[in-house]
């Protein structure tokens, strides 16, 4: 028997997923408060579409913000640390090992220093997202294959045409996952600090409909999390793809590996 | 005037014990057009000279001309070189891999496009500008490199085992082809290999270095007609002139 693609297993596992959903809470089998049904969650979103529409706003803008921070920052940093020898073993270590700190603990004090509004979300989302946006820029400057500078030097590169020409498309691979990834402990970040203190945002919505024990509504807003974080990591792979033909399609020719190179037409020069 | 000239010149890497001598007073000189290569037990200095050649590292003393000036940086309008990896730029096309030299310094657009593609052409790519390098073989990624050396017209060229990476029939094709990309261009050629088939077959002159210390401790004048012919492999002379090489390389101490 041939085994299904894994593109129709991810479609058959969502389908199930939400059929279950819906049937569950039907059946009985979970209690809806618990688990309110598929249907019952849409219901309550739609009954609430415009409280939904600008708690998104919030936390839409939050992330957005928080984002370009944790990249900006992270990138800048970054670059810095691992291009230069001395930062780095200063401070590689040491950022290291702040990135294995459960920095929510660190979030009462954002909201004593920048109130429960959208500052202290941001501030908090975007040094989450700064770790690995941060880290792995470093990473990538300073695993570039020294042969590509030599190259570039032989070539008559100046110092600046070298890091515009060769170590910034040389790095851009492994800085991208880390944007993907920063980006995506951004949203955590903002989502987790609305619902711990706050007064606007899904994560406001989750915690507030919590506590009154509407899950239909909780679930909506749950819902909605979930839908931008998969939009968000769709646009970021997508990007990915676009950027890095060279980088993927690399991968796909080593030997070894699924899929042969292509065909060279004949007669082709050894 | 000579397209190359050393003298005197010798390198101590720096480290500990006072450092590791690697070449010793190498004084040599090369006749424009001459295609020269350069053989040697495996670490006497032979990257280590061509680094100095290109300009790539600094001598700890001696002095070396190209064109009759002094090499103290990379000068690509001078000297092209290509690597044992063919270092091409995974993220260019190879047509970009071959203008890169051009556009770094600010050759116009229509002008660089037009010297890559005919650069290409001349090492047999034609049409294969478009191409990534992870979508050419060993053997075309190596022309790409050489076509990328060549671009800026230099008067010499260096080559540091640029064939090691790829297999024995490619290799002998790489070789011959880029003797026909030599007659038609008469660039001075500096050519490093442990593979002394491949030094007769391509050589003018061959010099032999001694372990490191890097000395050079023979010249070998290879008097074979050209064009050379794989057929010359079989002949005597051939032979000989290799045993030759053979003999001041493992000769001891
Ligand atoms: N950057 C460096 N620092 C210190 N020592 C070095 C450095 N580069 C090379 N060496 C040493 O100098 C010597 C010559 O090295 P080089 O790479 O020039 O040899 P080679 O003849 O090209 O060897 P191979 O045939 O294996 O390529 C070696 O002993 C090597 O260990
Ligand atoms: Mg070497």
């Amino acid at each position: 028997m041939r085994l299904p693609s894994p593109a129709t297993v991810r479609w058959g596992l969502l389908v199930l997923l939400l059929v279950l959903w819906e049937g569950l809470p039907q059946t009985g089998l979970v209690p809806e408060l618990f688990l309110p049904s598929l249907s019952k969650t849409l219901v309550a979103l739609w009954a609430q579409r415009e409280e939904y529409f600008d708690a998104l706003l919030v936390t839409l803008s939050e992330v957005g913000i928080a984002m370009l921070i944790a990249c900006g920052a992270g990138i800048l940093t970054g670059a810095l640390v691992g291009g230069i020898v001395t930062l780095r073993k200063l401070m590689l270590p040491v950022f290291s090992s702040l990135y294995a700190v459960p920095i929510v603990i660190l979030y009462p004090i954002f909201t004593a220093w920048f109130g429960i509004g959208s500052e202290s979300k941001i501030a908090f989302a975007g040094i989450y997202g700064f770790f690995p946006v941060m880290l792995s820029t470093a990473a990538g400057i300073r695993t570039i294959d020294p042969q590509y500078i030599l190259a570039a030097r032989s070539m008559g590169a100046t110092l600046p045409q070298q890091i515009a020409r060769v170590i910034i498309p040389a790095s851009i691979p492994t800085v991208l996952t880390g944007l993907r990834l920063g980006g995506a402990l951004t949203i955590i970040g903002v989502v987790v600090s609305e619902m711990l203190t706050s007064s606007a945002g899904i994560g406001y919505l989750v915690s507030r409909y919590r506590t009154i024990l509407d899950s239909a509504h909780v679930f909506a807003a749950i819902l909605m999390i979930l839908l931008l974080s998969i939009l968000f990591d769709l646009l970021a792979r997508a990007v990915e793809r676009r950027t890095l033909v060279w980088q993927t399609a690399g991968r796909q020719s080593r030997p070894g590996a699924a899929g042969s190179s292509p065909a060279v037409p004949a007669p082709a020069p050894v | 005037m000579s397209a190359i000239e050393v003298d005197r010149l010798s390198h101590v890497y720096s480290g500990a014990e006072g450092g590791v001598p690697a070449l010793q007073d190498i004084s040599l000189s090369v006749e424009p057009g001459k295609f020269v290569v350069i053989v040697g037990p495996s670490g006497c200095g032979k990257t280590s000279l061509l680094m100095m050649l290109a300009g790539l590292r600094h001598q700890s003393s001696g002095t070396i001309l190209c064109d009759g000036r002094p090499i103290t940086a990379p000068d690509p309008s001078r000297v092209g070189v290509v690597f044992q990896e063919a270092s091409l730029f995974p993220w260019l096309t190879s047509l970009d891999n071959t203008e890169f030299p051009l556009a770094l310094r600010g050759t116009p657009r229509a002008e660089r496009r037009r010297r890559a593609e005919e650069m290409l052409n001349l090492v047999g790519l034609k049409g294969f500008g478009a191409r990534y390098p992870h979508e050419l073989s060993g053997g075309m990624k190596q022309r790409v490199s050489i076509a990328r050396g060549l671009v800026q017209d230099p008067p010499v060229l260096l080559m540091d085992e640029p064939f090691a990476a790829l297999d024995e029939q490619t290799r002998m094709t790489m070789g011959h082809e880029l003797l026909r990309i030599w007659s038609k261009t008469r660039k001075t050629v500096v050519f490093i290999t442990h593979s002394l088939t491949e030094a007769v077959y391509l050589a003018d002159e061959v010099l032999v270095m001694s372990p490191r210390p890097g000395r050079i401790i023979d010249r070998i004048t290879i008097d074979l007609p050209r064009p050379r012919t794989y057929e010359m492999m079989a002949t005597d002379t051939f032979g000989k002139l290799r045993e030759r090489i053979w003999q001041q390389i493992r000769k001891p101490e």
